[in-house]
């Protein structure tokens, strides 16, 4: 069943356009995660959902209610806010029970699900301190608890996990999906990063300047990225536009090729191709024989800079006026001749056509 | 580090100063020549004077202050949350610049301008009249407590009206939707997200207004009725008809004493706000 379903939602402040033609459906129980870079329009688009920002187009449908010009009080649609927004005057105890107070609960029905919230998100014996009191990551949970205990037809949540620091923002971000999976709540959840994006949705909505550019399950969008934005946005972040004529390939040590058995397109036509730095085979000249098949990408270059990522090196390699990134496994000294190649599966290639127009994707595989 | 020190206090030894000859000998000569008699002995005579004349002006004055304050704290708190709640931007913009007008009048032009417009002939029984509301022998003269009352009110709306909007728009938006995101009502919203986070600037507000209205002499003189009438009216009267000091640093000190009072009780309980939270 549809929980939550936008049509043609178009928003403004004043004259300027944030969101333009935003379709989108949410079941019941799912959890669909906005992604897209800062001042996109995410933040706009939960507002107008909780109508804290006027619809100058569009509808809004909760279940078969349309909601679209409701007063944000009668929505029934909760936000966990990214500053948390929690009340300082009150207690943990008061700022979870409020809005089933709000609604003339009695006493002590809230009492025993304000102590059920506590115990899901493990705040128990906190009920009495005051929020000012508390951790990021415990107000990042009072708060959460606060929206879900009116038991909301929709719960959105606003970068929930931005505010803590990196080791608290795993355990939290766990939890929360844990939660949405014992709990079943159908959720929108925000977020400008890809990884959070994909670790907690079950779909994934693209955002980008205001506008969806592409709806899918996780998979989908880091496998089959439909437009350059969104290949770039999920990590595909080395671009060389094709023909390379000009892009300094013409010395013998820096060369490009482009075999793609699949098709025998002219390979004159302007494309855009991108690929993740995780997917760059390396090889030093000595160790040539690495390339099996002359087969996807092939670039030849120097390296020109290495760092340190933990798990692995990161490093730079000029391959004409081209800085490509490269995960490799061992560090690697400056200016050592290498082959790269990226097989024809994770090569996103596009024509070249003015961005934001049409989005088409092309030839990949 | 000594050299430091030193230096230190020569660049507060101005503003020491200036505070000290200024501010600080005049309030101790004031309430010293309360208490003692011409040769410097001490004495409670003057103090006893003060209450025996003017104990029923000291209860109207505390009453008259208590009832503005009062009446203030409720206009302005409407003003101040009808700015910060409404939806209509456009009128409560206008409203925002009217209600600052009374700022920028003094205290004598506004007693002037209600004497005029409260009196028994005045500007509003005339319009009154004039519409056909009331005739003539109908009109009463609001001067007297009442328009003191007004005047107060009216004049002080501004200042406290000020602090209390200024307080409400500091306060975080988000905390504002996450209340209505739950559900709550406007009203709701002002008396349980938005008040409790303002009483300390409410308290200030209200405070500060206690001691201007205790110190305005033209509004008693021009508003009053003569008897009774404020404190601030009766000093006046000691030093201007009798040259009387004594007694009217005497009713100072009372009306310096309900303002410390008052002050006391004010830090006490933000004091027990601030340990509460802690
Ligand atoms: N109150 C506002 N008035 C005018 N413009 C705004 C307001 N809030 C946000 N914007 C604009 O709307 C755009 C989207 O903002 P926002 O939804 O907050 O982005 P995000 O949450 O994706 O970072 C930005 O360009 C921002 O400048
Ligand atoms: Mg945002």
């Amino acid at each position: 069943m549809t929980r939550l379903h936008i049509e043609n939602l178009q928003a403004k402040y004043g004259e300027k356009l944030i969101l333009n033609n935003i379709n989108l459906s949410v079941e019941e129980g799912e959890m669909i995660a906005l992604l897209g870079p800062s001042g996109c329009g995410k933040t706009t688009l939960l507002n107008a959902l909780c109508g804290f920002v006027p619809i100058s187009q569009g509808d809004i449908f909760s279940g078969d209610r349309v909601i679209t010009h409701l007063p944000a009080e009668k929505r029934n649609i909760t936000m966990v806010f990214q500053s948390y927004a929690l009340w300082p005057h009150m207690t943990v105890a008061e700022n979870i029970g409020y809005g089933l107070k709000v609604r003339k609960v009695k006493r002590a029905e809230i009492q025993s699900r304000v102590n059920e919230l506590l115990r899901i998100v493990k705040l128990d014996n906190l009920q009495d301190e005051k929020v000012t009191a508390l951790s990021g990551g415990q107000r990042q949970r009072v708060a959460l608890a606060r929206a879900l205990a009116i038991r909301p037809d929709v719960l959105v949540l606003d970068e929930p996990l931005s505010n803590l620091d990196a080791k608290v923002r795993l355990n939290v971000r766990h939890e929360i999906k844990a939660l949405q999976k014992q709990l079943g709540f159908t959720s929108l959840i925000v977020t400008h990063d890809q990884e959070e994006a994909l670790v907690m949705a079950d779909k994934i909505a693209v955002l980008h300047k205001g506008e969806i550019v592409q709806v899918g399950t996780p998979e989908e969008i880091y496998n089959k990225p439909n437009s350059p934005f969104v290949a770039d946005f999920m990590g595909a972040e080395n671009r060389i536009e094709w023909p390379t004529e000009k892009d300094g390939f013409s010395d013998s040590s820096h060369k490009i090729t482009l075999h793609q058995s699949s098709n025998n397109e002219p390979s004159n036509q302007p494309k855009q191709v991108y690929f993740r730095s995780e997917n760059v085979i390396l090889s030093t000249r000595q160790t040539n024989s690495k390339i099996q098949k002359e087969e996807g990408l092939i670039l030849t270059g120097h390296i020109e800079q290495s760092a340190f990522f933990g798990s692995n090196y990161r490093i730079s390699v000029r391959c004409g006026m081209h800085i490509i990134q490269v995960d490799h496994t061992s560090d690697l000294p400056m200016n050592t001749p290498v082959s790269l190649q990226v097989p024809n599966h994770a090569l996103y290639i596009y024509d070249n056509i003015v961005e934001n127009k049409v989005h088409q994707k092309s030839t990949v595989v | 580090m000594r050299f430091k020190a030193s230096y230190n206090l020569w660049l507060i030894a101005p503003a020491a100063l200036m505070v000290a000859v200024f501010f600080l000998y005049p309030l101790y000569f004031s309430l010293y020549s309360a208490i003692t008699l011409d040769n410097g002995s001490f004495t409670l005579t003057h103090l006893e004077k003060a209450f025996e004349l003017y104990s029923n002006d000291i209860l109207f004055t505390i009453m008259l202050v208590c009832v503005s304050v009062f009446i203030l704290a409720i206009l302005s708190i409407t003003i101040a949350a009808t700015i910060a709640l409404s939806p209509f931007k456009r009128i409560t913009s206008l409203l925002g610049f009217l209600y600052r007008l009374p700022l920028f009048i003094p205290f004598i032009v506004t007693a002037q301008m209600m004497r005029t417009f409260l009196a028994k002939n005045g500007l509003m029984n005339n319009a009154f009249v004039e519409a056909g509301l009331l005739t003539p022998m109908e009109t009463i003269s609001l001067l007297g407590w009442s328009g003191i009352i007004i005047t107060f009110v009216w004049k002080q709306m501004a200042f406290s009206t000020l602090l209390i909007s200024g307080a409400m728009a500091a306060l975080d938006e988000s905390q504002i939707r996450a209340a209505r995101n739950l559900g709550a009502s406007k009203i709701r919203i002002l008396f349980e997200v938005m008040l409790p986070q303002i009483t300390p600037t409410l308290g200030v507000a209200m405070v500060l207004s206690t001691v201007t209205m205790m110190s305005v002499l033209s509004v008693p003189l021009m508003i009053g009725t003569g008897s009774p009438t404020m404190m601030s009216a009766d000093m006046a009267f000691r030093v201007n008809s009798y040259g009387d000091y004594h007694v009217a640093n005497a009713l100072g000190l009372v009306s310096y004493l309900i303002c410390a009072g008052l002050a006391w009780f004010y830090l006490r309980q933000s004091l027990k706000d601030k340990g509460a939270v802690a």
